[in-house]
């Protein structure tokens, strides 16, 4: 079960819509690398060292295919003179408009790749690029629409209906900041360029197309030309945009949790472009068990389906999102065989009734059951029922091995009886001894051996 | 009189403020909230009706219309100018007592919260619903509500909060409004509120958007 594609390939792959060997992951890390750490997101955000180490742990816990090196939609907005206030478990907060305090764009400082934490963003992405060639690295740059809602405030949504010209202008300032950061971020090797304008959600289609469509079309026209992958991601409500945001162009859309997948991905095909998103940040991510975050990825992979989707959260994780619960989804993506065991488990009545299993141990011998999938569709599990009686053979009748498919009522009861969340499992006289691999014949002689031990019986 | 109050309740629903004013383009040229309301006034028709007939029902539609998604923020922003430029003309009425407000209302959005454009949206319905609104901004701590409410007897509280960490925070303020003012009227909203949460925390009223909220106003009054 090796893959055979790197996590670059399988996104570039996904992102036009070709086939992959497993529909792609990528966990939109944005301060939790601070959590991962220790470090809190004012700390963190200040630090390409720690951004590199954090995003870094992220990919050896969660294996993703592809990984945002810093999520901060205020990095530009900071740079070009807006106050921000800072937290302890949030990105920062935009809290002054310089154009509504009667500045013109002129006025703002030039942007450089030496503005503000924007060196911080670079230098983190190239340790990055430097660490790990073969992942899918994210740019990610705040879309036109939400820079000019930092510059201006929200009087702009005022201004777009009485001095629409005005507001034109805006954006084409906007758009050249927006061509800047992502020829910086491709410079320092990110591979795909995520547009985040997540202020687009508040406005009708007719406003999109009229202010939105144009920067942000030439934009991805641009990263397009440097044979480079974009993305445009809005957090929030934005159902209304979906079909003008395809029509942008970009290879692929990233939505919220609030849109119906199914919806986004008939859009998505209509225009040949792929499409993600949509795991649920707070209510399963952060906040739900490994378990329902299980159940909640393979239902998301569903409604996906397996041609140019990408298995991503809604918007930016939540700092403090429970490591295990991202190594679910992780597993659901990975580990075929666990998707099956999930997907069946599912499936079953759960009301069944828990057996006794008083009469089912035995003073006399060594109880070896093995839980699995069923061992003809299942390989793993099929090695892991041939090794245990392999290794049970010459006790004789004193190790009896049982094999229960969970694919039969009865197997079903046995599992939960024994308390087993995965598949294969041996289970030696009660205990949860191996999962998922198979162990060498060494070991699982071992634990036969202690067994029996344990009962006199050796 | 019904051809006035129409136009002004149309003006208001499509945001048209003044002959001057560019928005709705298929209403350029052409007369807006402004000129109506002072047209009306000078044909002697009651204040109250202007304001309860001609304001209230242009604010109404575009209320429902945003809750159904057809129209959003900038539209109900443009709505929300068009009524403000209507107001000035009735606002000599309040102050001589011609209409009286429904009430008091104090909003803010809770401290640790800088998101306002929800918070701002219900302020303005709330206006042209024929109340009394006092804003007091973002990020409002808990003190700035308890002593306008003092200068307030009688004022509803409304509180609004965007982030789940903020959340917190109004529960907190609820808490201080009910130990001090138990029979103040408290409501609650923000995109993650729920009822649940409204029930949990102690407050009067939730609701997902302004529409439901001045219902439930509505009713909590004629109970009174
Ligand atoms: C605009 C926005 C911002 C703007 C705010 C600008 C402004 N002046 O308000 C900016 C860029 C500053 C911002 C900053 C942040 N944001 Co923000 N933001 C949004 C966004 C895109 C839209 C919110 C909005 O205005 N909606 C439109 C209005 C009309 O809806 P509403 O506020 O829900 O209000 C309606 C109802 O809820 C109700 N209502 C509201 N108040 C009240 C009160 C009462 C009494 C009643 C009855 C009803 C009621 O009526 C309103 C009209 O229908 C949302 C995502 C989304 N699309 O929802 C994220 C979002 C709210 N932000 C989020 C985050 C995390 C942040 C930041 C922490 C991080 C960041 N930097 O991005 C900072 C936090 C700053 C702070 N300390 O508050 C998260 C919150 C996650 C969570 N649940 O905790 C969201 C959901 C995005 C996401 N990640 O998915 N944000």
């Amino acid at each position: 079960m090796k893959d055979i594609m790197t996590g670059q390939e399988r996104i570039r792959k996904a992102m036009r819509r070709e086939a992959t060997d497993r529909v792609p992951w990528v966990p939109f890390v944005g301060v939790h690398g601070g959590y991962l750490l220790g470090i809190a997101a004012d700390e963190y955000l200040k630090n390409s060292e720690a951004i590199a180490r954090g995003v870094g742990k992220a990919i050896e816990l969660y294996q993703p295919d592809g990984i945002p090196v810093v999520f901060d939609l205020q990095v530009e907005a900071e740079a070009l003179g807006c106050k921000v206030q800072w937290s302890k478990d949030n990105p920062p907060a935009v809290i002054s408009h310089p154009l509504a305090e009667g500045k013109s764009p002129k006025d703002l400082p030039e942007l450089d790749a030496g503005s503000g934490r924007i060196p911080v963003c670079l230098e983190a992405t190239r340790r990055l690029r430097e660490t790990y060639p073969e992942h899918a690295l994210y740019g990610l740059i705040t879309g036109p629409f939400t820079l000019a809602l930092h510059l201006a405030g929200t009087n702009i949504f005022m201004q777009m209906m009485e001095a629409p010209n005005e507001v034109n202008a805006l954006l084409e300032f906007c758009h050249d900041i927006t061509c800047k950061m992502a020829g910086w971020y491709m410079d320092a090797g990110c591979d795909v360029i995520a547009v985040v304008d997540p202020m687009t959600s508040q406005i009708d289609p007719a406003s999109f197309e009229q202010f939105v469509f144009p920067p942000v079309t030439r934009l991805f026209e641009m990263i397009r030309n440097r044979d480079r992958l974009s993305s445009f991601f809005v957090c929030g409500y934005a159902q209304q945009n979906i079909p003008a945001m395809c029509a942008c162009r970009p290879d692929n859309i990233s939505i919220d949790e609030n849109i119906p997948l199914e919806y986004v991905r008939k859009v998505a095909e209509k225009h040949g472009i792929s499409f993600g998103g949509n795991l649920k940040l707070t209510s399963v991510l952060s906040m739900g068990t490994p378990g329902e975050v299980e159940i909640h990825a393979l239902e998301t992979l569903e409604e996906g389906g397996d041609v140019g989707f990408i298995m991503a959260p809604g918007c930016d994780l939540v700092m403090g999102t429970p490591p295990e619960n991202l190594q679910a989804v992780t597993r659901i993506l990975a580990d075929p065989y666990h998707r099956e065991f999930v997907k069946t488990v599912r499936s079953a009545k759960v009301e069944e009734e828990v057996p006794d299993l008083t009469d089912h141990w035995n003073a006399d011998k060594v109880v070896i059951d093995i839980i699995t999938l069923d061992s003809s569709s299942c390989a793993p599990c099929q090695y892991m029922v041939e090794a245990m009686e392999l290794a049970a053979r010459p006790y004789g009748d004193k190790a009896e091995c049982n094999e229960y498919s969970i694919k039969t009522r009865e197997g079903l009861q046995m599992m939960s009886a024994l308390g087993v969340k995965n598949v294969p499992v041996t289970v030696m006289d009660g205990e949860i001894l191996f999962v998922s691999q198979i162990p060498p014949a060494r070991n699982i002689e071992k634990a036969i051996q202690k067994k029996l031990r344990d009962k006199k019986l050796l | 009189m019904d051809e006035l109050l129409e136009n002004i309740a149309t003006c208001i629903e499509f945001g048209k403020i003044n002959t001057g004013s560019p928005f709705p383009p298929d209403m350029r040229g052409k007369k807006g909230a402004d000129e109506y309301t002072r047209e009306a006034l000078d044909a002697g028709i009651n204040p109250h009706t202007v304001l309860t007939r001609g304001l209230m029902v242009g604010m109404d539609k575009v209320g429902k219309k945003f809750r159904e998604n057809k129209v959003f923020v900038p539209q109900v922003l443009m709505s929300a100018k068009a009524m403000n430029t209507a107001m000035e003309h009735l606002m000599p009425f309040f102050y001589s007592g011609d209409i009286s407000a429904k009430g008091t209302f104090i909003i803010g959005t809770v401290f640790g919260d800088l998101h306002d454009i929800g918070k701002n949206l219900v302020a303005m319905m709330l206006k042209g619903n024929g109340w009394n609104v006092i804003d007091l901004g973002m990020d409002v701590a808990t003190d700035t509500f308890l002593k306008t409410l003092e200068g307030h007897p009688g004022a509803v509280v409304g509180l609004s909060a965007l982030l789940t960490t903020t959340m917190a925070n109004m529960h907190q303020i609820v808490e201080r409004i009910k130990e001090k003012k138990p029979q103040t009227i408290v409501a609650i909203g923000g995109a993650p509120v729920t009822q649940d949460f409204c029930d949990k925390i102690g407050a009067d009223i939730y609701s997902p958007d302004p529409q439901g909220l001045l219902e439930d106003l509505d009713n909590k009054l004629f109970a009174r």
